[in-house]
Formats: C-alpha cells, sequence, structure tokens
C-alpha cells in the first residue's frame, strides 16, 4: 500500500518539479529589467529546455499531468497566484499577467475553431473587440451586473460570428478565411466612423464590479500594506482562464470533439457517415467566439478605455500565430506560446517593433519544419486515466 | 417456381455525366437481400461513379434508385447513411491522425448522442455510452483481427494498408447498415493480405444476420471466391449479369477487358 | 443626373475593377494549378509598386527624366522582381507543402504577406508613411461636354485591357498556356506527358506575382501614392473577386473583379456619408454570392477526386 502511494508521488514528482521551475523562472524573467539579463534568461531558459527534453523530463511532466490531471491543474494555477503575489505592488507586471490570461482565453477560442473544427478565423481581435464594446456600452448606459456584461460580451461575439458565417459554411475553408479578413479590416473602420460607438478616440469603461466587490481600487489589507487593483483582474482572469480550459477540454473529449475533428479531416468522408457538416462548424465558431468576447469585455474593464486602435488585423494575426505556434488543438501548447508571445517583446524591448515580423517568421518556420507546432496535441482521451479492457 | 427475389437496392436507368464524358448510361442493376455481389469492369466503367451516385456524393442526371422500395435518388449522403448504406471508399479514407476507436466511432454518428448538454454535463451517462460504444466496437474488431483489438487508442496513421481496410470496412459496418458497398478493398495489397481480408470479410457476413454486400474488385480470384453473382459493367452500361462463371464465360466481357481479337 | 459625374465613377469603377481583376487572375491562376490560396499576392502587388517607386528614384538620381524611358523602365524593374519573388515563393514555401494539408498553404502565404508588409513598414526609408507615387503618364485631359477624360487614366484602362487579353492568348493560344492548363485540370497525367510540373508551378506564379506588379504600378499611378498596407485590402478584395467568379476560371476572376468594382461604386453612390460603408456594402452582397452560389458565377474547378 505505501509502495503504491511511494510510486504515485514519483509520478507526480517531475511535474511538480517543472512547475516549480517554471514559477522560478517566471518570476526572474519579469524581475529583471536589464536588456542583457534577459537575453542571459532566455539563453538559459532554452538551455534548460533543450537538456529536460533530452533526459526525459519533458516526457516525465507530461505523465504526471496524465497521471493526476486535476491535482497538477490546481497546481499550475496556484503557481500564476504565486506568481503574481511576488509582484503585488507592480501594477505593469500584474497587467501583463493579465494580459497573458486573457489572450489564453481568447486563444482556447481559436483552438476551437480552428484546432477542432478546422475553422479559420482572422478576426479573432475584431471578435475580441466587439466583446469589449459591448462591455462599455452596458457598463455606462445599464445596471446590468457585470457578471453578466461578461457573458453579454461573449453573447454579442457568438452571435455576429454566427451571421457572418452562416451563409458560407457550405463551403470550404478559404471562404471563412476571406470573410473573417475582410471583416477584421472593416472593423476598426468600422468604429472609427460610428461616433456612437466612441469614433477614433475611443470609449471610456467602467471598471468591474463584482458583488461589491470593486476591482478598480488597490487591495488594502492593514494599514500600509496595499496590493495593487490588478491583482484583482488577475484573479477574475484566473477564473475564466480555468473554466474556458476546463470546457475546452472537456468538449475535445466527448462526441462533439470527435465531431469537429472529423469535419475538419475529411469533409466529404464524413459527409457519408449522416454528418450536417455546418452544424459542427457552426457550433465551433459560436462556441470560440463567445470565448473570445467574453475575455475581450474583462479586457475592456480592466483597461478602463478602449481605442479601435485596439483591433488591428495585425491582432487578430497575433492570436493565429499563438495558436500554430503553441501546437494546434492542445490547450497547453496555448499556454506556453502566449505567455511567450505577450511577454516577450515586452521584457526584450528591441524586438517591440518587430513583433510582427518576428512572429510571421516564426509561424512560417514552424509549418515548413514542425507543422504541429511547440507541443503537439496528444490524441483524444475521453477520461484521463480510463482503460478500458 | 416463384419470381425473381425482390431487390432491396435497385437502380432505374441511372445516367451520369460530368461534361461531355458519360459515367454512367442507362444503367439497370439490382441488388438482391442478403447477396454479396460483384461489380467488375475495365478502368472507367463507371464503378466508383456508381458507388457515388447511389451515396449521393453525385446526383443522378437519369433515372432513379430504389431502396427497400423507397426512392432515395435525390437523398443527400447523409440522407443515404440514414437510410442504411455505408461504404469504404476507393482511396483509403481514414483520418490518419485520429485514433482506430475515433475513426470507428465517426461512422457510428447516427447511434450517438450528439446532444451538447448530454456530452459536457451528463459526464456519467457519456461515460456509460463510451464504454458500451467501446465494447461493441472491439467486439467488431476482433472479428477481423483479434490484436488489432488491443490497439484502438493508437493513431491509425501507424498500420499496415491491410489494417486500415480492415478498420475503414468496421468504420462502414459498426452502424449496423443494410447494404455495404466495398471499394476495392484489396487494391494495394499483397495476395495473402487480400486472401486474409476476404477470410474477415466472409465471417462478418455470418455473423451479421441481415447484410448485403456489394463489392467492387479488379482481383478475379476475389469475385469468384466470395460473390454470389456479378454485374459487369463498361462505358458506364451494364454488358453482363449472373454468377462468375458465366460471366467470365461471356464473349462480350472478355472483349471489355481484352480488347477485339 | 450629372453626366459628368457619372462619367467619373464611371472611370473610377472601370481602373478599379481593372485592378481587382489583374490581382484576382492571380489567385486563380495559383489556385487553378496549384489548388493553392496565395494570401501574400495583394502584398505582392504593394512591394512591386515599392519597387517601381525605388526603381524610379534610382532612375530620377541618375538624370533619367524623361518618362518615355522611365515608364518602362519602373514597369519592367517591378514585374521582374515580382515574378522572381513569386517564383521564390512557390519554390521555397509552396511546394514544400503541397502534402500538408490545404490550410497551411493558407496560412504560409498569409505570414508571408505579413512579413512583406513590415519589411516595407520596417525597412524601406520612413516606409511607414505613405510615399507619393510620381504621374509618369501624360496628365492633360480631354473634354467631353461635362466629362473629363484625363489622358493618363485611359492609357492606363487600354494597358490593362492589353494584359489581360494578353494572358488570355498565352494560355490558350501558346504551349506554355496548355501546360498550365493541363497541370491545373489533372496533375498526374500532365506529369506522364512529360510536362515538367515544378517548372509549370514555378512559371505560373511568376505569371501571377508579375501581373499583381503591373497592378501595383497601376494603382501608384492612379492615385499618386502608395503605402505598405495596400496590399491588404485591394488582396482580400481581389480573393473574394476570384471567388464569385468561380475560383480556377480567368474569365471569372475578370468578370468578379469589375463585379466588385460596380458593388463598391453603387455603395458609394448610395451611401455617401461615410466611404468605409461601401466596402461594408459590397463585401455583405459578396457574402451573398457566395452563399448562393458557392462555386461562383462561372464554374470553380473541381479538385477533389472521391
Amino acid at each position: 500500500m505505501a509502495e503504491g502511494a511511494g510510486k504515485q508521488r514519483n509520478a507526480l514528482l517531475p511535474g511538480i518539479v517543472g512547475i516549480a521551475v517554471v514559477t522560478v523562472y517566471l518570476i526572474l524573467f519579469l524581475s529583471v529589467e536589464s536588456q542583457l539579463g534577459v537575453a542571459l534568461l532566455l539563453a538559459g531558459g532554452a538551455a534548460v529546455v533543450l537538456l529536460a527534453a533530452k533526459f526525459g523530463g519533458i516526457a516525465g511532466m507530461r505523465q504526471s499531468f496524465a497521471a493526476q490531471e486535476r491535482g497538477m491543474n490546481g497546481v499550475a494555477l496556484l503557481s500564476v497566484v504565486v506568481i503574481a503575489g511576488f509582484f503585488y505592488e507592480d501594477h505593469f507586471t500584474l497587467l501583463m499577467i493579465t494580459v497573458v490570461l486573457i489572450f489564453m482565453v481568447a486563444s482556447l477560442g481559436l483552438t476551437v475553431q480552428f484546432g477542432f473544427a478546422g475553422v479559420l478565423n482572422f478576426a479573432g481581435a475584431a471578435f475580441m473587440g466587439i466583446g469589449c464594446y459591448t462591455a462599455a456600452v452596458l457598463t455606462k448606459n445599464t445596471a446590468l451586473p457585470h457578471v453578466f456584461v461578461i457573458l453579454a460580451g461573449g453573447l454579442m461575439a457568438a452571435l455576429i460570428g454566427a451571421l457572418l458565417l452562416y451563409p458560407v459554411l457550405r463551403t470550404r475553408g478559404h471562404y471563412s478565411a476571406v470573410i473573417t479578413i475582410a471583416f477584421a479590416l472593416l472593423f476598426k473602420t468600422f468604429l472609427e466612423v460610428n461616433d456612437a460607438l466612441g469614433g477614433p478616440q475611443g470609449l471610456r469603461v467602467d471598471g468591474m464590479n463584482v458583488f461589491g466587490w470593486e476591482l478598480n481600487d488597490n487591495i488594502a489589507l492593514g494599514d500600509d500594506f496595499e496590493i495593487s487593483f490588478y491583482f484583482s483582474y488577475v484573479i477574475a482572469g484566473l477564473v475564466l482562464l480555468a473554466l474556458a480550459f476546463a470546457f475546452v477540454r472537456r468538449l475535445e473529449r466527448s462526441w462533439i470533439g470527435l465531431n469537429m475533428d472529423a469535419v475538419r479531416l475529411d469533409e466529404t468522408a464524413t459527409a457519408c457517415f449522416g454528418y450536417n457538416i455546418s452544424r459542427w462548424k457552426i457550433t465551433a465558431f459560436t462556441i470560440g467566439n463567445f470565448l473570445v468576447g467574453m475575455v475581450g469585455a474583462l479586457y475592456a474593464m480592466m483597461l478602463g478605455f478602449i481605442a479601435p486602435t485596439n483591433f488591428t488585423f495585425g491582432d487578430s494575426l497575433i492570436l493565429v500565430s499563438i495558436v500554430l505556434l503553441g501546437g494546434i488543438g492542445n490547450p497547453w501548447g496555448i499556454a506556453v506560446a502566449t505567455t511567450i508571445v505577450v511577454i516577450l517583446p515586452e521584457k526584450l524591448q528591441i524586438i517591440q517593433e518587430y513583433r510582427f515580423l518576428l512572429y510571421a517568421v516564426m509561424v512560417i518556420l514552424v509549418l515548413l519544419y514542425r507543422p504541429l507546432g511547440l507541443l503537439p496535441r496528444p490524441l483524444r482521451s475521453y477520461f484521463p486515466g480510463w482503460v478500458p479492457k | 417456381m416463384t419470381g425473381a427475389p425482390e431487390a432491396l437496392l435497385a437502380a432505374r436507368g441511372l445516367g451520369k455525366h460530368f461534361g461531355g464524358l458519360v459515367a454512367l448510361e442507362d444503367l439497370h442493376l439490382e441488388v438482391r437481400e442478403n447477396e454479396i455481389l460483384g461489380l467488375i469492369g475495365p478502368n472507367g466503367s463507371g464503378k466508383t461513379t456508381f458507388f457515388n451516385v447511389i451515396t449521393g456524393i453525385y446526383a443522378a442526371d437519369a433515372g432513379t434508385v430504389l431502396f427497400g422500395g423507397r426512392e432515395i435518388t435525390n437523398l443527400s449522403a447523409q440522407g443515404v447513411y440514414r437510410a442504411g448504406i455505408a461504404r469504404t471508399f476507393q482511396r483509403s479514407r481514414l483520418s490518419l491522425s485520429l485514433s482506430i476507436f475515433d475513426n470507428i466511432m465517426v461512422g457510428n454518428h447516427k447511434r450517438l448522442n450528439q446532444g451538447l448538454w448530454f456530452n459536457l454535463v451528463q459526464r456519467g451517462a457519456f461515460r456509460r455510452e463510451l464504454e458500451e460504444n467501446y465494447a461493441m466496437a472491439r467486439e467488431l474488431v476482433t472479428v477481423f483481427d483479434a490484436p488489432l483489438a488491443d490497439r484502438m487508442f493508437e493513431a491509425v496513421g501507424g498500420f499496415a494498408m491491410i489494417d486500415r481496410r480492415r478498420i475503414e470496412i468496421c468504420r462502414a459496418l459498426v452502424s449496423r447498415p443494410k447494404v455495404l458497398l466495398l471499394d476495392e478493398p484489396s487494391a494495394g495489397m499483397t495476395h495473402d493480405e487480400t486472401k486474409q481480408l476476404m477470410d474477415d470479410i466472409m465471417q462478418v457476413k455470418e455473423s451479421f444476420e441481415d447484410l448485403t454486400i456489394v463489392i467492387i474488385e479488379h482481383e478475379m480470384g476475389v469475385i469468384e471466391r466470395i460473390t454470389n453473382r456479378c454485374v459487369v459493367l463498361n462505358f458506364g452500361r451494364k454488358i453482363c449479369e449472373g454468377t462468375y462463371q458465366e460471366v467470365a464465360a461471356d464473349p462480350m466481357v472478355q472483349e471489355a477487358y481484352l480488347g477485339l481479337e | 443626373m450629372d453626366v459628368g459625374l457619372v462619367g467619373q465613377y464611371v472611370m473610377n469603377g472601370l481602373m478599379l475593377g481593372m485592378m481587382y481583376a489583374l490581382v484576382a487572375v492571380g489567385f486563380t491562376l495559383f489556385f487553378g494549378v496549384l489548388d493553392v490560396i496565395n494570401f501574400s499576392h495583394g502584398d505582392s502587388l504593394m512591394v512591386g509598386a515599392f519597387t517601381g517607386l525605388a526603381t524610379y528614384l534610382g532612375l530620377d538620381a541618375m538624370g533619367v527624366v524623361w518618362p518615355v524611358v522611365q515608364v518602362p523602365v519602373v514597369l519592367a524593374a517591378a514585374v521582374a522582381m515580382m515574378a522572381l519573388l513569386g517564383a521564390l515563393i512557390a519554390r521555397y514555401l509552396v511546394l514544400p507543402l503541397k502534402s500538408a494539408p490545404p490550410l497551411n498553404t493558407l496560412l504560409i502565404t498569409l505570414m508571408l504577406g505579413t512579413v512583406l508588409r513590415e519589411g516595407i513598414r520596417l525597412f524601406y526609408p520612413e516606409g511607414s508613411n505613405p510615399k507619393p507615387f510620381p504621374s509618369l503618364l501624360p496628365t492633360h485631359s480631354a473634354e467631353f461636354g461635362n466629362f473629363t477624360l484625363r489622358v493618363d487614366n485611359a492609357m492606363m484602362l487600354l494597358a490593362g485591357l492589353v494584359v489581360i487579353v494578353g494572358v488570355h492568348l498565352m494560355i490558350n493560344r501558346t504551349k506554355l498556356g496548355l501546360a498550365i492548363r493541363a497541370v491545373a485540370q489533372d496533375e498526374e497525367t500532365a506529369k506522364t506527358m512529360g510536362i515538367n510540373f515544378t517548372r509549370v508551378v514555378l512559371v505560373t506564379f511568376a505569371l501571377g506575382s508579375g501581373l499583381a506588379a503591373f497592378a501595383g504600378i497601376l494603382n501608384g499611378l492612379y492615385y499618386n501614392e502608395i503605402n505598405f498596407g495596400i496590399g491588404l485590402l485591394l488582396g482580400v478584395i481581389g480573393f473574394s473577386s476570384a471567388i464569385i467568379g468561380g475560383l480556377g476560371n480567368i474569365y471569372g476572376a475578370i468578370i468578379g473583379g469589375f463585379l466588385f468594382a460596380t458593388l463598391q461604386t453603387i455603395g458609394a453612390v448610395a451611401l455617401p456619408f461615410a466611404s468605409a460603408y461601401k466596402d461594408v456594402f459590397a463585401f455583405g452582397v459578396v457574402i451573398l454570392i457566395m452563399a448562393v452560389r458557392p462555386t461562383g458565377l462561372l464554374s470553380e474547378k473541381v479538385s477533389e477526386r472521391v
């Protein structure tokens, strides 16, 4: 009996150690100011990853997560709280962490659309913008509780996306590409000519207020200990991320996930097995947009101010890049890719200006040499740990 | 002696053309219940096109298709599947990146609960359906090849052609169709593999009570061995019909395959 | 109705239609030959325009100031450079992905488009600002009552027409065109007939990109200004035009291009208060066309073997 428990502990060890290492690394990376320090940390990090891969560390981590998924996920969530706690006074870093969490949720939405059902969406930023503007309008003009505002942001994005795509569902992949690109390009212009939505100057958004907890106020503990209000948004973001992550995972591990994969991989064959191809494509597209819009509403309330320039085609392409770089259809790949894509340009100042170019080049390389991405998606296991006879 | 057996699947005057190319012309073809019918003919004679029209991938330009007395000519591919006709493809169309089990479940689409609530929230019930279907799929695969049944959660892409063909046939059979259309199942396989596959098909026919099979093949040994009757096509028309022996001896058939003397 | 104003709209519509058609033909060629969606095509147009501009500035610096020399040299330089770029794209990005899922090629070319766009924005001197493009063609105009016809516009329209007719003749009357059509219809058979598949692909991409460069120069001459972002919208419009005309069908692409320009003109006339809405209107109609006739107004190429 003791041996069994011991074995289980050993199985979890690589995972816990891995998460601990990553947590420490991220704290260091986020603290460092000098460009030299950043460069050194990057080199060091790359070396550690390569060594870990060579000596089975990555595989070990994967096994840990497979063995005790809920526990490991919980540890990962906890580590984010730890990292955020470390920077409790640092507005900027906490803001950056929340942006990472928000982009993760948005990328998860895109994963459902493209990674599962193969529906291309090049208007991710625009749909996020829909969530943002919905939040802006609702908080300004109604007394709707903010939790519902977030849901409303998701619903608006889902609705508009469904309207946009419905006409061309019975056609092939490139149609959704054209339409979403056109939408992404025209969205910004549409906002700029519409004074009701603030025009080019943008709109103010009220801060989030949940059950009396005003997220835009710093948290005061005692007389002189104050935590930045962004910490509250980190928590809010984590909640949404945890929900989205669990949801997307469960979606994949069901007949619905299977249907989406089947439709993506071979439309003709699946038609011969009774599949209503449009149904699964629009389900995926709508679910994905709901996630994107929902998290857009949170984003708006956190920023306090949104303008059309936040939602360019380039921003949509960043989301696409995250999905392709991380590993199509793999939520953990998304997590890693989002962290890199959001944090790196902030820390390594020289690449700030070049980030669109850099990510485009990286995606080209990935598509040529490692099309499955950084963390390729594993085979579907309907219930982790389910070993059928 | 009573009249000819009732046709389960019948094509009457079926026509299909692609621009100027006539693929099927005034085709009358009957498939009788519970038989194994061989569909043969030289390359380009319209055999696969016939399957494609039956299964709703192509729309017929002329004629009708009747299934169990009911007209299914203009039914969509989805409708044909739901009516009880399933198929395999000439160029194996499995999803290589999905597991064997996943691929087979694709074929089981009409019998699985597709509701969002069921799949996402009622996980207990979903698990039961999952386990039932796993057991059923396993049983089916075991008919073909027992070792394969132990590897149900491996990606199909890693298996040899003969195993992939078996899996593809399982995918078509899992929904218990009344008619199974096999499109050149032995393509790309060695003699021994072909023999194994045909053994499997015969075994399936025996285990399933109510199954009618139409098989397109180029391997005459297969046709001779497993079919009850044959239909020969040439240039989209039926030129001969009967048992393999009758058809093989027919001069028109010989001419079609070998050319004019 | 003011005839002059109508004439102006018509002229503008024809010019736009010409440019869209040229881009759309490129898209349709790529799809026809290789079943490929090349989303860097619009940005090829933009790079072509910048190449032309750089050539002009170079000529100017060397003291070559006669439009008679400038125009052909600028055109030749832009077309040649883009043809080369097109061939390189085919060789190093598209052909290697031949056996990958088709969406991967769409994605890789989209990313390449971003590289081209950002490349110009970051590395061309003051690339993020719009650049004036010289008027190299005679700018005097002829008056027909209320309607003013500018000579340069007429010349460009004529040139565009010549190019389109030239492409049509090449595809239908030359051996190369025959090879392209053969490969487009059935790659396997074309190869067994001795056609050099790779060479046909490279030539097709070079041809399409050369067309884009030509359209880019026209764009510059017409608006007298270019900027790094013009490729995006033009690319999407060109692609939509190719789709509604029927992907793989060259005449469809041409019709689609002019159709889109017509829609934009109608939109501009009907909604004069916001020019952005003309695009929304045009795309709205395009989506409807796609929904009603997904294979396009003329027939789309059937590329799948069941």
